[in-house]
């Protein structure tokens, strides 16, 4: 217990203490909130109605893919992990502590966009606030077990960054995060049930915003996706830097899409 | 005499095609410091890190305290203490974060008392990122030592550390053994090593080239001792003296030179031939090979076989 205390509040500090994490964990998503909430309530008032979750799930994104994957290759690379190893610091705090301390920080971040995009922008609340918390739960689990995984699986900062941006940018564009899903091409409706992103958001619509119906596909996604890829972070880590080996395994993290290969084979929009 | 505490017995690690270390075999017993030697590759951190649990052996048995490293990696953690060669904490840890962390870990409290010992008192709120090399080593010690282990592995413990923290730092070493705990040593610094190991083994290209004390391995070697003797008038410069027990090797910057089997006698000599020629010893030295020396002469040898073969 003592040493989870120290760990957790290692990796809570660190993510204001280091300018890189601090960047990602606020200034990024408080930024794009300040500059979506001042101009996309004004072009497409419907945008108010998704704008609480969007900017929740984007600050998920921000702090799980963009952040999350490069603190565990650099640890990993640098051999930290090593140090963590001879004292007896097991796998499972590596790469579980830093997602709970940052699931503190979200709440953080949460709270700020939600209680300010309601005040300045006129964001619509949440209708049911256990529906929230249920769907942010569900969404940070998802994105959390997806970038320890892209963490774990990529063999450098190159690797991860890139991984990352393909499933991020993809996510703002097509998510429903700034366009709502009804408005994109039937086609692409197809292509964004591949993100997460578009999972999360039509489980916020359906638990918390009384919106969309038909949500068990995407609970079952996330749930499925977060599970699956919690397993193969923890089975696919390694303690030693892979800059010498050619982690052909880490090939295996591939799996880790499969729930949302299901999901746009079988669901419709 | 002590039980044995570590055993090593037929060791193998093969990296692809590589054999890097070839069947080794070395015993270390209970609260001795054994230095394992050798240059680059010649497998001392391959045979480190299997016995910290780090790697996988390939063959051959290793066991610390009756614990299988690459089988029981959970319990060996709580009886071995281990400074890596490189060692690395996160960037934004604080020495005294790091100290609360690794050692809530092993179930202690921090070691304050360490910290103040090798200078880092004033340092504890200093991220990792900003202390020094010799800092940030100090730190992995205090680290590797502050859950009291039976047996400590120190890879290159005092390189890049200023002379008065080296020295701090083998005071240390010396307190530990006095304490009973076990150290293995991997070091490039022949004088460490002779300074603080009981037993040394020598590695060259994954085999155990030499092992035993640091004196037992000098005396097996071919270098005699050399004797520098400095006198006020220069009486015995340029002149082919003979002198039992040794033999006279010319001169070097003042001083006449003699290498000899059986230093006691040929300084006897020495000193009654200066009296006899009416002159007056000025400075005398007597210098035993070194360890360093032996090691070279092993690593010349080695090489001079293998360009054989």
């Amino acid at each position: 217990m003592n040493a989870f205390v120290h760990h957790f509040a290692y990796e809570f500090k660190t993510g204001i203490r280091d300018r890189s994490q601090l960047l990602m964990l606020y200034l990024f998503p408080l930024i794009f909130f300040v500059l979506t909430g001042s101009l996309m309530t004004s072009l497409n008032p419907g945008f108010k109605q998704t704008m609480i979750p969007g900017m929740l799930l984007l600050a998920f994104m921000s702090s799980t893919l963009l952040s999350l994957p490069n603190l565990l290759v650099n640890a990993r690379e640098s051999g930290v992990f090593r140090s963590y190893r001879i004292n007896g610091v097991p796998s499972a705090s590596i790469l579980g502590i830093p997602v709970m301390a940052t699931g503190v920080h979200m709440a953080v971040i949460g709270t700020i966009t939600s209680v300010a995009g309601v005040r300045l922008y006129g964001g619509v609340p949440p209708a049911h606030v256990a529906g929230f918390l249920t769907a942010s739960l569900l969404s940070y689990a998802a994105f959390a077990a997806m970038g320890a995984l892209i963490g774990v699986a990529a063999g450098n900062n190159t690797a991860s960054i890139l991984i990352s941006q393909i499933i991020f940018i993809p996510s703002i564009l097509l998510g429903g995060i700034m366009v709502p899903s009804s408005a994109l091409p039937v086609h692409l409706r197809r292509v964004s049930l591949l993100l997460p992103a578009t999972h999360g958001m039509q489980i916020f619509n359906g638990l918390a915003m009384g919106g969309a119906d038909r949500i068990l596909l995407s609970i079952g996604v996330l749930v499925a996706s977060a599970t699956l890829n919690s397993l193969l972070a923890g089975l696919l880590f390694e303690w030693d830097s892979r800059a010498s080996r050619t982690g052909r395994k880490a090939y295996a993290a591939l799996i880790g899409i499969s729930p949302y290969l299901v999901a746009a084979l079988i669901g419709t929009r | 005499m002590s039980k044995t505490i570590v055993s090593v017995r037929g060791f193998r690690k093969r990296y692809g095609e590589t054999l890097a270390v070839k069947g080794i075999s070395f015993e270390v017993r209970e609260g001795e410091i054994f230095a394992l030697l050798g240059p680059n590759g010649s497998g001392k951190t391959s045979t480190l890190e299997s016995l910290e649990g780090l790697r996988h052996p390939d063959g051959g048995s290793l066991s610390i305290a009756g614990i299988d490293p690459s089988r029981q990696v959970r319990k060996l953690q709580g009886i071995i203490g281990v400074q890596l060669q490189t060692s690395a904490l996160p960037a934004a840890m604080t020495v005294d974060e790091a100290m609360n962390f690794f050692s809530s870990y092993h179930g202690v409290a921090a070691r304050n008392d360490l910290a103040e010992r090798l200078g880092l008192e004033e340092k504890r709120h200093t991220q990792y990122v900003n202390l020094s090399v010799g800092q940030q080593k100090r730190l992995a010690f205090i680290i590797a030592i502050a859950h009291e282990p039976q047996v400590l592995f120190l890879d290159e413990p005092t390189a890049g550390l200023d002379v008065r923290s080296r020295t701090d730092l083998h005071v240390l070493i010396g307190d530990l053994r006095q304490k009973g705990t076990t150290v293995i040593l991997a070091t490039h610094d022949m004088a460490e090593a002779q300074k603080l190991a009981d037993r040394a083994a020598i590695l060259l290209r994954g085999e155990i080239a030499a092992m035993g004390s640091p004196r037992q391995l000098t005396a097996a070697g071919n270098r005699l001792t050399r004797i520098s003797v400095g006198t006020e008038n220069g009486s015995l410069l340029g002149r082919a003296i003979e002198v039992p027990g040794g033999v006279a090797k010319g001169c070097e910057n003042g001083y006449a030179l003699f290498v000899s089997e059986s230093p006691g006698t040929a300084v006897s000599a020495i000193l009654d031939w200066i009296e006899r020629a009416g002159d007056t010893l000025c400075d005398l030295r007597v210098e035993r090979p070194t360890l360093e020396e032996r090691f070279l002469e092993i690593t010349s040898e080695n090489s001079r076989k293998g360009a054989e073969v």
